[in-house]
């Protein structure tokens, strides 16, 4: 019977669900047809791989062909279904042997000419059929990616005339290779000693930060030195965060080298930009800076609902979209890092410039941003102009390879002891911290003066919690307390 | 509840405050709600609405003292100082009169709703302009006057440079009336404008005592008042430096040749027992007893 079926896979969310591409080629009327709920990208398949095959020299058949994508419910989308549908005709007349295919799941876009495109999440294909036990089929530049997962083996296939031939096999390779790239350097950053020290506390911690200062004064400079001082991706890392990557159509492969992503998005981006959306639904920033670093400057610029976004996943580490095809969940653990002036001209507080801004506009411009999401900041810091005596001076602090090693120290003891701070909550806080009687009633004296939230007195644990690891102390002790509190936003005591 | 009596007092009546015959163009109707046997002359207490905590603490110990001591305080009910000072008249038990520059029943600046409806139920607020006219700029300059003319004595308590105060300082001036005011640190832009009052002759008040004084030698009844707590003297470095001046974290560290880690638990510390109090832009500051 002219029947055929070839493995496939489309993308939701970040994963991509397998999909069985089923040819039915029978006499009768010449025609073509898709069925099982696939958008239009995957209905044009039907002419260009018309051509293609043509162009390969492969016949395509006089006859009335059917391709069924199974499941049908499952919305189908993208051009990566063009080369299953082709292998799936031709394993169907025959001009391929059935076994070419048995086994494989296969992914890539067709030229007329007959050459294999390579199509965005690449990885995540390479994850499902891994999942499903299959090898994968796919053009040489996507299976660059594909070589990460381990114990996947991957068929080359670059134009559809090598099919003849047989497939030419890659070296498997287990482990994308490490390293490759280099981070700005703390080096370049003078003075600013007390920001150096939150910085460093934001990247032991994973806590969030916030930079308040003038125009100028080193916010950008200084955030964009964080992936630098973070450890590397680590494996189940790197395979996640360059997964999102790859379903984004973006590279990958600085993530899978164990590079952490920093995300900077321009402060005129949308709610569907930092969250995720369209339609299929596409990875937003946030999603896009999992294990990394989401850089938000100029926060109160940024649209209010805009912002507002960023709480649900500050708390969940990912977030859910629910549209009327269905709900997509994408990863989002990010560290925050935001920076803003303290008012709209930007000078207020500094020595040197006069600040023109009304009372009221100030505190409006405070307000853009909002109380929950400043009673995430778990860590707030003023940074300020420097001298430039000091910037052109001799003066120069420890480099990133320093306070990296600090950092990865750190989260060494933090791993003995019981896991990173940020991701403790409640009880297991509170044993985590070990405070003494004593420290317990100074806290709690405070955090009722200072009017804390729930989450504010969570959040100071935590980063109370860091600076005792810093410290390599089992114990939280006052002065942990002390230094977390004065990293408390002013605006939400 | 009642509302608040309302009057509208016309020059020649004779509840019409004798003071502000002194200006040269006296209010012709003062519009008053609450009540008018509070308006006698009394202290002025004016300062920056973009007030440092330095600023509020120092406006809420005088006014809040001269208030206890029987002087009625004087103020406009802007955000910041005035607001500070009146606040504590109040909490002190004392009376207080806001002069607003729009018509005495608007709530204006909105911040200081909730004090003008307890000022017009239990002390008085007033105006030169009809009821409900709206703010305007000038409005708030003509305003000036009527506040220096109300008061026997001036109190500036923090003020920049430029500042608004000054208007109400020349006014008071002019009147011959006396302006007193608080020094602050003289690397502080948000003490420039009381430091130079105080260098154009203005008396410097650095304690309650000197306030007295002051009162006393501008024809005021000063009854005894409790002293303020009187200011213990800390005695680390990070508190001796902070008590000289506000500083950021980075520059004391720098002064004192100490890491930023030192002093930023130090400094979470004292703010933690209320010693310590970080002003909007960054710096820490010490607090003197309330």
């Amino acid at each position: 019977m002219p029947q055929a079926t070839v493995f496939a896979a489309t993308i939701a969310g970040v994963e991509a669900l397998p999909v069985e591409v089923q040819a039915d080629v029978t006499s009768g009327l010449p025609g073509f047809g898709i069925v099982g709920l696939a958008d239009t990208a995957v209905l044009e398949a039907r002419d260009r791989v018309r051509s293609a095959l043509r162009a390969a020299g492969f016949e395509f058949p006089n006859a009335r062909v059917l391709v069924n994508l199974a499941p049908a419910p499952l919305r189908k989308h993208g051009t990566g279904f063009d080369l299953p549908i082709a292998l799936a005709i031709l394993t169907a007349t025959r001009q391929i042997p059935a076994g070419l295919t048995a086994g494989s799941s296969a992914v890539g876009e067709l030229a007329l000419d007959g050459s294999v495109r390579s199509v965005a999440g690449t990885l995540a294909y390479a994850l499902a059929a891994a999942r499903c036990g299959h090898d994968l089929i796919g053009p040489g530049g996507a299976l660059a990616a594909a070589r990460a997962v381990e114990g996947l083996t991957c068929h080359r296939l670059d134009v559809l005339q090598e099919l003849r031939t047989g497939f030419s096999a890659l070296p498997v390779v287990a482990h994308y290779c490490s390293g490759g790239f280099t981070e700005p350097d703390l080096l370049d950053v003078a003075g600013h000693a007390g920001a150096r020290r939150v910085l460093e506390v934001a990247a032991a911690g994973g806590h969030n930060l916030l930079m308040v200062g003038p125009p100028g004064s080193g916010k950008t400079l200084l955030a964009r030195r964080l992936p630098g001082i973070l450890p590397q991706l680590d494996d189940a890392e790197r395979l996640a965060s360059a997964l999102v990557h790859s379903v984004a159509g973006l590279d990958e492969a600085p993530l899978l080298a164990g590079r952490r992503p920093f995300r900077a998005p321009h402060h005129t981006c949308s709610v569907a930009g930092l969250a995720g959306g369209g339609s299929p639904p596409r990875p937003g920033e946030m999603s896009l800076a999992h294990n990394g670093v989401l850089f938000l400057d100029e926060l109160a610029e940024f649209s209010p609902s805009a912002l507002q976004t960023l709480r649900q996943p500050m708390e969940d580490g990912s977030l859910t979209l629910v549209r009327a095809e269905g709900r997509v969940r994408y990863p989002a653990r990010f560290t925050l890092v935001a920076a803003m002036n303290p008012c709209p001209c930007g000078f207020l507080g500094d020595p040197d410039r006069t600040c023109d801004c009304a009372d009221g506009i100030i505190r409006r411009y405070n307000t853009r941003v909002g109380g929950p999401l400043m009673d995430r900041m778990d860590l707030v810091v003023r940074v300020d102009r420097i001298d430039p005596d000091l910037l052109l001076g001799a003066e120069q602090g420890e480099s990133s390879s320093v306070v990296r090693e600090r950092v990865l120290a750190t989260r060494e003891f933090a791993c003995r002891r019981g896991g990173l701070s940020s991701g403790l909550s409640g009880a297991a806080l509170l044993d985590a911290c070990r405070l003494t009687g004593a420290t317990s009633r100074l806290f709690t004296e405070t955090a009722r003066r200072h009017h804390f939230s729930g989450r504010a007195v969570t959040r100071v644990l935590r980063v109370a919690r860091t600076l005792a690891d810093m410290d390599a102390e089992k114990r939280v002790s006052a002065a942990h307390l002390a230094e977390a509190v004065g990293y408390r936003g002013w605006e939400n005591r | 509840m009642k509302s608040p009596a309302r009057h509208a007092i016309a020059l020649g009546d004779a509840a019409y405050p004798a003071c502000l015959r002194d200006l040269s163009e006296p209010p012709r109707v003062l519009y008053v709600i609450g009540s008018p046997e509070l308006l006698v002359p009394g202290l002025g207490v004016i300062g920056a609405r973009k007030a440092t905590p330095y600023g509020l603490t120092t406006a809420r110990r005088f006014a809040g003292w001269a208030a206890a001591a029987g002087v009625t305080i004087i103020s406009g009910a802007a955000v910041g100082c005035d607001m500070a000072g009146q606040l504590a008249a109040r909490s002190s038990g004392g009376s207080t009169i806001a002069v607003l520059g729009c018509g005495a029943d608007v709530d204006y600046p909105s911040g200081s709703a909730d004090l003008l409806q307890d000022l017009r139920s239990n002390c008085a607020v007033i105006s030169e302009l009809p009821w409900g006219s709206p703010p305007s700029r000038w409005t708030f300059v003509r305003r000036n006057r009527i506040i220096a003319a109300l008061s026997a004595a001036l109190l500036v308590v923090e003020a920049g440079l430029p500042s608004g105060t000054f208007s109400t300082a020349d006014f008071a001036l002019d009147l011959g009336r006396d302006v007193l005011a608080v020094p602050g640190a003289i690397t502080h832009p948000e003490s420039r404008g009381a430091n130079r009052l105080i260098r154009q002759g203005a008396t410097p008040i650095t304690d309650v005592s000197e306030l007295g004084d002051a009162l006393r030698l501008a024809g005021l009844d000063v009854e005894f008042a409790q002293e303020a707590a009187q200011l213990t003297l800390p005695s680390g470095a990070i508190e001796r430096a902070l008590l000289a001046e506000a500083q950021r974290p980075d520059d004391l560290a720098r002064a004192l040749d100490c890491d930023v880690v030192t002093i930023a638990r130090r400094l979470g510390e004292l703010e933690m027992g209320g010693n310590v109090v970080r002003y909007r832009d960054g710096r820490y500051g010490f607090v003197a007893a309330r």
